[in-house]
C-alpha cells in the first residue's frame, strides 16, 4: 500500500450517486484494495466522511436523474471532473423508474402519494446524457466487478475505453448453454439486451430479463414478434421489454395498435 | 443569560449511510423544540413501478429497490406471492433460501460495521486511511463481506440482486462441489466475528442513554434464530399476524422527507432490527453467539441505541454457525428431485403479504394479484421507514443531555447515532400508496 506522500500524486477519482439502489457504490467498495494503490479517493460520501470537492480527473456517477436537486448535482459534477463516467443502468438507462415513466406520468405518481399540496418535486427518471456530456457509459445492474476495473484501467491509462454493446445471446453462445428461448419456451430477452454478465441467468436455466438494458441496435419489434408466436400476451411482452429503461424510440415501430407479426 | 435562546443544529448530509438525509434540531429555551430527519434521496416510486408486471417478474424488479438488502426484498416478495396462491415451498428450496438469506446478513452487517460505523470510532477520516492505519479491522470487512458474496453468488448467481430465485423454487438447485468450499470459509471466519464482538463490545460510546425503545420483530418460525416467519411481537406483550400490518403501521406522509413515518399501537415511535431481535430471541442463540451476548451490554438491557452495531456483529457470528449447518443439510444431499418450478395450476387471483427480518428490520411486501398474475396494487414498508420515529425521539433525548456540549461534537454524535440504526434511504424512498393510479 501506498504511504500518503505518494498519494498526493496519484490520479484523483470521486464516486458519487444521484437517485438509485447503491449497487455501484457496494461494487466499487467491494474492489477497493484493487484501486487503492493507483488513486486517490477524493470523494466518496456514501463510504467516508472526509470529501473534497475539488477538480478530479474521473467521477464515476451512479443512478439516474429523478429530481432537481439531481440535476444541479450533477451539473457541478460534470464542471469539476475532466472525466465523467455513468455506471450502471440508473445511469446509462434510468433502469425500473425509467421503465414506469415510460407507462405512466410522474406527476400522477406523485400527487396519488404524497398529496396534490406536496412540496416534492419529482422528475421521471432519465439517464445521465440526458443532461450532460459523458465521456462513457457502463452499463450493468450491478456493473460487472472486472469491467469496471478495466475501464479504470484503461482511463488511468489516459485513454477512453472502448465498451461493446453486444447482445448477450453472444456470452451465452460462447458458453455452450441450449437456448432457454427456442428449446424451453421461456420469455429470454438475451437477443435484444446488452451483454456483460456472461448470460449470467441463461447459464442457470432462466430467462434473461434484460437488467444490463437494451444491447447495441436491438431488434425489438423481431423479438416481439417471436414471444408472441410463443403465446405470450403483447401488453406483456411491451412491459418486459421496456421494464429495465429501454426507450420509447427503440419501441416507436410497433405500438399495441400497430400492426405486429 | 437573558432571553429566549434559539439556536439550530443542522447536519446538511449524513456521510456512510446508504442513501442521501440530513437532520435539523431546533432549539428553543433550553428544550428542543423539534427534530427532523430528512430523507432527500429522490422518489422512487417502486410500488406503481410494480403495477401490470406479472408475478414472475417480481423478484426482479423488487430487489432493485436496494442493493445491499437485495435478497431480502426478493424473499419478501417471493413469500407475499406464494401465500397468495397457498404454495407450501420444498425443503430443498426453504434451505437454500435460508442459506441464501444469511449471506446477506453477513455482507450487509460487515459493510454497515466497519465501513460506515466503525471509522467514527477508530477516527479514520478516508478509506485510504482506514485501510493503511487499521489493517485488521479492513481485513476483518474483506473477509467476512467476500464470505457473505460468496453465499449469495453460489445460491443466487451474484452477490446480490439476485437471478436465481423465483416464486415456487430456485431455477438451478447447487450442488455438492458448489457448496463444499464454503465450510472452509466459514469455519476460518468465527475469528473474524469474534473479533469484531471483542472490538465493539470495548467501545466508549459517545453517547450513554438513548430514549426508551418498544421494540418490534418477527417470531421466527421454528425453535431457531431465523428471519422468516408470519406473526410479529413487540416489547409491550403485543402480537399480531404480519397480514395485518396496515392495522399495526400507522404511515404518514411527512412535509420534510421523501420517506413515510410509520408508529406503532397509538402512535407510539418503535425499534426494529438486529438489537430487536436479540431482545426477544437471545435465548435461541447458538452456543458461541449466546456466550458472547450474556457478556455484552445488551444483556445488561440498559438503553442505547448505539449497541445495535454490537448486536449485528452478534448476528453475523450466529449466522456463520447457522450457515455451517445448511451448508452441511444441502451438500448431503437426498432431496427430492425438483424440476422446473410448477406453479401454473396454482396461479389465481387475491392479496398476500410477506415479511421477513432484513439486516435493518422487518420488510414488509403486500401484493394484489388478478386471476392472470398481473401486480394490480403492492405496497412495501422498509424497515428504516419503520425506525425514524424511533431515531427523531433519540435525537432529542441525546440533545436535552448534551446541549452544553461543543457544538461540532454534539453534531458528531448525532451522526454516530444515526448510523447505529443503519439507515438506508435508498430503500425509505420508496414508502408509497398508489393504488388510485391506473395503468395507462
Amino acid at each position: 500500500m501506498t504511504t500518503t506522500t505518494e498519494q498526493k500524486t496519484l490520479p484523483c477519482i470521486a464516486v458519487e450517486s444521484l437517485t438509485g439502489c447503491a449497487g455501484e457504490l457496494l461494487v466499487i467498495l467491494d474492489n477497493l484494495e484493487q484501486l487503492l494503490p493507483f488513486v486517490r479517493i477524493v470523494s466518496f460520501p456514501f463510504a467516508q466522511s472526509k470529501n473534497e470537492c475539488g477538480p478530479v480527473d474521473i467521477t464515476f456517477v451512479e443512478g439516474s436523474v429523478s429530481q432537481p436537486h439531481d440535476i444541479e448535482k450533477l451539473k457541478r459534477i460534470r464542471s469539476n471532473s475532466r472525466w465523467l463516467i455513468a455506471i450502471g443502468n440508473c445511469a446509462v438507462w434510468g433502469c425500473v423508474q425509467a421503465g414506469a415513466c415510460s407507462r405512466c406520468h410522474v406527476e400522477d405518481m406523485l400527487h396519488a402519494v404524497y398529496g396534490d399540496e406536496s412540496p416534492i418535486k419529482a422528475l421521471p427518471a432519465r439517464p445521465l446524457s440526458d443532461f450532460v456530456h459523458v465521456d462513457a457509459m457502463l452499463s450493468g445492474c450491478p456493473i460487472n466487478a472486472t469491467q469496471f476495473l478495466s475501464v479504470t484501467a484503461s482511463l488511468l491509462k489516459d485513454h477512453l475505453p472502448y465498451i461493446t454493446h453486444k447482445p448477450v445471446c453472444l456470452e451465452c453462445k460462447l458458453r455452450e448453454n441450449p437456448c432457454v428461448l427456442i428449446e424451453k419456451n421461456l420469455p429470454c430477452l438475451g437477443p435484444v439486451t446488452a451483454a456483460g454478465c456472461g448470460a449470467l441467468c441463461p447459464s442457470l436455466g432462466a430467462a434473461c430479463y434484460g437488467c444490463w438494458g437494451p444491447c447495441q441496435s436491438p431488434q425489438m419489434a423481431a423479438m416481439a414478434t417471436i414471444l408472441q408466436e410463443k403465446g405470450y400476451q403483447l401488453d406483456e411482452v411491451l412491459s418486459r421489454l421496456q421494464t429495465f429503461g429501454a426507450p420509447d424510440t427503440l419501441f416507436a415501430r410497433m405500438k399495441p395498435d400497430a400492426e405486429v407479426a | 443569560m437573558s432571553g429566549i435562546e434559539r439556536r439550530t443544529i443542522e447536519i446538511p448530509e449524513i456521510c456512510r449511510v446508504e442513501g442521501h438525509s440530513a437532520v435539523t434540531v431546533d432549539i428553543s429555551d433550553g428544550r428542543v423544540a423539534n427534530v427532523q430527519l430528512e430523507v432527500f434521496e429522490g422518489t422512487r416510486f417502486f410500488e406503481r413501478i410494480v403495477l401490470g408486471h406479472q408475478y414472475e417478474e417480481m423478484p426482479h424488479i423488487t430487489s432493485r429497490v436496494c442493493a445491499i438488502c437485495s435478497t431480502g426484498h426478493v424473499l419478501a416478495a417471493v413469500r407475499a406471492i406464494e401465500n397468495i396462491f397457498e404454495f407450501k415451498p420444498s425443503v430443498h428450496t426453504n434451505l437454500c433460501r435460508q442459506l441464501m438469506h444469511l449471506g446477506m446478513i453477513i455482507e450487509s452487517h460487515a459493510t454497515h460495521i466497519c465501513a460506515l460505523a466503525l471509522p467514527d470510532f477508530l477516527k479514520t477520516p478516508d478509506l485510504l486511511d482506514f485501510a493503511t492505519k487499521h489493517q485488521k479491522e479492513f481485513e476483518v470487512w474483506t473477509k467476512l463481506r467476500n464470505l457473505g458474496a460468496s453465499i449469495q453468488t453460489i445460491i443466487g448467481g451474484r452477490p446480490f440482486h439476485p437471478v436465481n430465485l423465483h416464486v415456487g423454487g430456485l431455477s438451478r438447485y447447487p450442488l455438492e462441489q458448489d457448496l463444499m468450499p464454503l465450510l472452509r470459509i466459514l469455519d476460518e471466519s468465527r475469528t473474524y466475528a469474534l473479533h469484531l464482538c471483542d472490538l465493539l463490545s470495548g467501545l466508549t460510546l459517545p453517547i450513554e442513554r438513548t430514549a426508551e425503545a418498544c421494540f418490534l420483530a418477527v417470531v421466527p418460525d421454528g425453535p431457531g434464530y431465523g428471519y422468516f416467519g408470519e406473526v410479529v411481537r413487540a416489547s409491550d406483550g403485543w402480537e399480531a399476524p404480519v397480514a395485518n400490518y396496515k392495522e399495526y403501521l400507522n404511515e404518514r406522509v411527512v412535509a420534510y422527507s421523501h420517506a413515510k413515518i410509520s408508529t406503532h399501537l397509538g402512535g407510539k415511535p418503535f425499534m426494529v432490527g438486529a438489537m430487536a431481535r436479540l431482545f426477544f430471541f437471545a435465548d435461541r442463540l447458538g452456543k458461541t453467539a449466546r456466550s458472547v451476548f450474556d457478556k455484552s451490554p445488551l444483556a445488561s438491557g440498559k438503553a442505547c441505541s448505539l449497541w445495535n452495531n454490537l448486536a449485528q456483529a452478534i448476528e453475523i457470528l450466529e449466522a456463520i454457525e447457522q450457515s455451517i449447518v445448511f451448508v452441511e443439510q444441502l451438500a448431503a444431499g437426498g432431496f427430492e428431485s425438483e424440476g422446473a418450478t410448477h406453479l401454473d395450476g396454482l396461479v389465481k387471483a387475491g392479496r398476500g403479504v410477506g415479511a421477513v427480518e432484513c439486516p435493518r428490520g422487518t420488510l414488509y411486501h403486500y401484493y394484489e394479484l388478478d386471476e392472470k398474475g398481473k401486480i394490480v396494487a403492492a405496497d412495501m414498508i422498509t424497515p428504516s421507514a419503520q425506525n425514524t420515529a424511533q431515531i427523531e425521539l433519540d435525537i432529542c433525548t441525546v440533545v436535552e443531555q448534551q446541549m452544553a456540549l461543543d457544538p461540532a461534537l454534539l453534531q458528531s454524535s448525532l451522526e454516530t447515532l444515526v448510523r447505529a440504526y443503519d439507515p438506508c434511504n435508498t430503500c425509505a424512498t420508496h414508502m408509497v400508496q398508489i393504488r388510485s393510479v391506473k395503468a395507462k
